[in-house]
């Protein structure tokens, strides 16, 4: 009992950050309708961009922020300099996800070609225990699970009581309609892809902090998670987003505990096949229309 | 890892062929260097150079630069110099194959290699024996210790050997109840069934046996179970990001102890010090954690002048105080003087033709000189003697499957980085332990 329990504290902490990329991926999905693979390789450039800060003695939590608007700033102009205008040309679904796996291994290559291939660590962050209603958390895990909690709040406030976000679900369920209602859709896209990549960003840094060591593949092996948490929520539903990041931290860690660790990946991938074929628009997409959270 | 971090979900299954077809045609393809001349012998260092295990190929590429200078110092063979030329498999056994076939059709006068290490091994050693380049292997496979590929050589120890060296250790140690945790890739898992096998022959206990995912971003739930389990010690193999994180939280769900950990020298890296040590601190490194491979002595003629050249020589000297404490690549230092021995020996640099004489050159025969560098080989031959070549890796006895294991080395990282030797465990008490 004591190991399921502790299970379920690790499968939280693991969900909390693959939740915040989950969610990034998912608003901008939304929005824009472009499955974004060069989300994985952002998470990367976020993890070095972390380490360069971390070498320059910045808090690593300072550096997180820092790192989240840079890849804001980074994923808007990634958008404008090649999302939008293949876009505009009329470019097909397929060839954009093409485009942005491109995008993708070509950053990676960058990050390796300037940081090298070898593992790099952020050192040591918050490594103390703390137990929580019989779990056990590190101090590390802690932060990164109440940001998750903040930025979801702030998320759900932003999609819900300002005028932005009533813009941005309304692009959503119909950019066209919504450019007559007046509202600057190209705008509200920017935003979007603001957010997701400041979300990115602090994935990528959360990420780094979590495995505590990693390389250039850390984007491109959690980006797989991710999209596996967004689609069990329902492609373009951040409340979903959450919760299916939660079940596949949850699934992953318990599978560890109790099973065989080397299968936890297989049966959180498992869990998304079933999940899907029982309730095809995910979690919440069977209960609440296509993007309704972000409509 | 590589394989795994290329995992895509079905959704996107037509976008990971095209992700794949880039990336083969990535750098790995633009790092073949130009053909050589005819005059000039090419030796293949066929291992990672680009990917996560990149730094295997600047490690593996030190005997090359080091074996292929003093050959050609003493007149190179046969009127040919030796170079050496990086093929780069990527760590990846896919991907290896359109690299390796493409070097065998480009490279000027393919006719010897090292390397084919263990990732890649199988699909690389069909390529390079089709070829009939003969090639020695730092790969520890044990589908390789009862080969019949005439092409083949090892001297380095296959996995199950190392494996059983491991619990040897342990048992020599006095630590009977031990954790075996591996990741689950084949280069780690090699070492797995040695160290099954040999753990009831020291009256030890396995507590755990666990298989563990590479890269995940907790292995607390794993922690948790070695934890219950009570080990005094960790018999551990995993590439250094996922040691990091695991180590880190075992310090962590542990009150800041960990127990000693053994794995192979392969972990005898720099970057494998610097990820660890930062995470979980120097001491634990340079006092709880050992490194076991293949034994040699420093004291022999032949790794004195192996030293001598890697600290001389500008293309190895920063690597050398890390390559010289790890068996693998004294072996194909070896290899390389071996081959080029039997070259002389058959007065033909052709694989199928050289390939036969490499046994005569290590072999005992009556009223053969021992010697223990090329030039002295070459000297001895020039004057009408026969050889008997002792290397790095001290005197070798090939069995019928071109095999040789001799005994294993424990080893420590000094702060510096490099390894230092704190035990040799006898080549016949692993055997022991296997039979």
């Amino acid at each position: 009992m004591s190991l399921f329990v502790d299970a379920v504290g690790f499968g939280i902490a693991s969900g909390a950050v693959i939740a915040l990329g989950a969610v990034g991926f998912t608003v901008q999905f939304g929005i824009s309708n472009v499955l974004n693979i060069t989300y994985g390789a952002l998470m990367t450039l976020a993890a070095y961009l972390g380490l360069v800060l971390v070498g320059w003695h910045l808090s690593v939590w300072l550096a997180l922020v820092v790192v989240a608007v840079v890849i804001g700033g980074i994923s808007v102009a990634f958008n404008r300099a090649l999302v939008s205008p293949l876009v505009q040309r009329g470019a097909s679904p397929f060839g954009l996800i093409v485009v942005t796996v491109a995008a993708g291994i070509v950053l990676q290559y960058v990050v390796t070609a300037i940081a090298g291939p070898q593992a790099q660590t952020y050192g040591e962050q918050g490594n103390s225990s703390i137990g929580v209603l019989g779990m056990t958390f590190s101090v590390a895990q802690v932060t990164i699970i109440a940001i998750t909690v903040v930025v979801m709040l702030a998320l759900h406030l932003l999609l819900t009581r300002t005028q932005l976000g009533r813009a941005m679900r309304a692009t959503a369920s119909n950019r066209t309609l919504a450019r007559s209602c007046g509202i600057a859709t190209d705008r509200v896209s920017d935003l979007a892809w603001l957010l997701s990549g400041m979300l990115c960003g602090a994935a990528g840094v959360a990420l780094a902090i979590t495995v505590v060591s990693f390389d250039f593949t850390l984007g491109a092996t959690f980006l797989i998670p991710m999209i596996a948490a967004a689609v069990l929520g329902g492609v373009g539903q951040p409340y979903g987003a959450m919760l299916g990041g939660l079940v596949v931290g949850l699934v992953t860690q318990i599978t560890g505990a109790l099973w065989d660790p080397s299968y936890q990946d297989v049966v959180a991938l498992g869990v998304l096949i079933v999940m899907l074929l029982v309730r095809p628009r995910g979690l919440f997409g069977a209960a609440w229309s296509a993007r309704r959270l972000l409509a | 890892m590589s394989t795994i971090r290329r995992r895509v979900t079905l959704a996107l299954a037509g976008v990971g062929v095209v992700a794949a077809t880039v990336i083969a045609a990535g750098p790995a393809a633009a790092r073949l260097v130009p053909a050589a001349s005819s005059s000039t012998i090419s030796v293949g260092v066929v291992a990672p150079f680009t990917g996560p295990a990149a730094e295997f190929g600047q490690l593996l590429s030190v005997p090359c630069y080091v074996g292929t200078a003093l050959i050609n110092r003493a007149g190179g063979v046969l009127g040919s110099t030796l170079k050496c030329v990086p093929v780069d498999d990527t760590g990846d056994p896919a991907d290896a194959v359109p690299n390796v076939t493409k070097a065998i059709a480009t490279t000027s006068n393919f006719q010897m290699a090292i390397g084919l290490e263990t990732n890649t091994a199988a699909t690389t050693i069909p390529l390079l024996s089709r070829a009939k380049i003969p090639f020695f292997t730092t790969n520890g496979l044990v589908s390789y210790n009862h080969t019949t590929d005439p092409y083949f050589w090892r001297a380095t120890p296959a996995d199950n050997a190392n494996g059983a060296a491991f619990v040897a250790f342990a048992a020599h140690r006095g630590w009977r109840r031990i954790a075996v945790i591996f990741e689950n890739t084949a280069s780690n898992e090699a070492n797995l069934p040695g160290v099954m096998a040999a753990i009831p022959k020291e009256n030890a206990r396995a507590v755990i046996n666990l298989s563990i995912p590479g890269d995940s971003s907790s292995y607390s739930s794993v922690v948790e179970r070695v934890l219950a389990a009570h080990p005094q010690v960790l018999i551990f193999s995993a590439d250094p990001q996922t040691t990091a994180t695991f180590l880190s939280e075992y310090q962590q769900l542990n009150h800041n102890s960990v127990p000693p950990m053994i794995t192979a020298t392969e972990s005898l890296t720099p970057d494998f010090y610097d990820t660890v040590s930062k995470v979980i601190g120097t001491s634990y490194i340079t006092h709880h954690l050992y490194l076991v491979g293949a034994y040699f002595s420093t004291r022999s003629v032949a790794y004195k002048v192996y030293a001598k050249e890697a600290y001389a020589n500008p293309l190895t000297h920063k690597l050398a105080s890390t390559i010289l404490a790890v068996g693998p690549p004294a072996s194909a230092y070896d290899g390389l003087n071996i081959m080029a021995l039997a070259m002389l020996m058959a007065h033909s640099t052709k694989g199928s033709v050289y390939d036969r004489y490499i046994t005569q050159v290590v072999s005992k025969k009556p009223g053969a000189v021992v010697v223990q560098s090329f030039a002295a080989g070459k000297r001895a031959l020039a004057a009408g003697r026969k050889i008997q070549y002792e290397g790095v890796v001290g005197a070798i006895t090939f069995n019928r499957y071109h095999n040789f294991a001799g005994s294993f080395a424990v080893n420590v990282f000094r702060p510096s980085k490099a390894g230092v030797l704190v035990y040799v465990i006898p080549g016949a008490e692993v055997s022991r332990l296997l039979g």
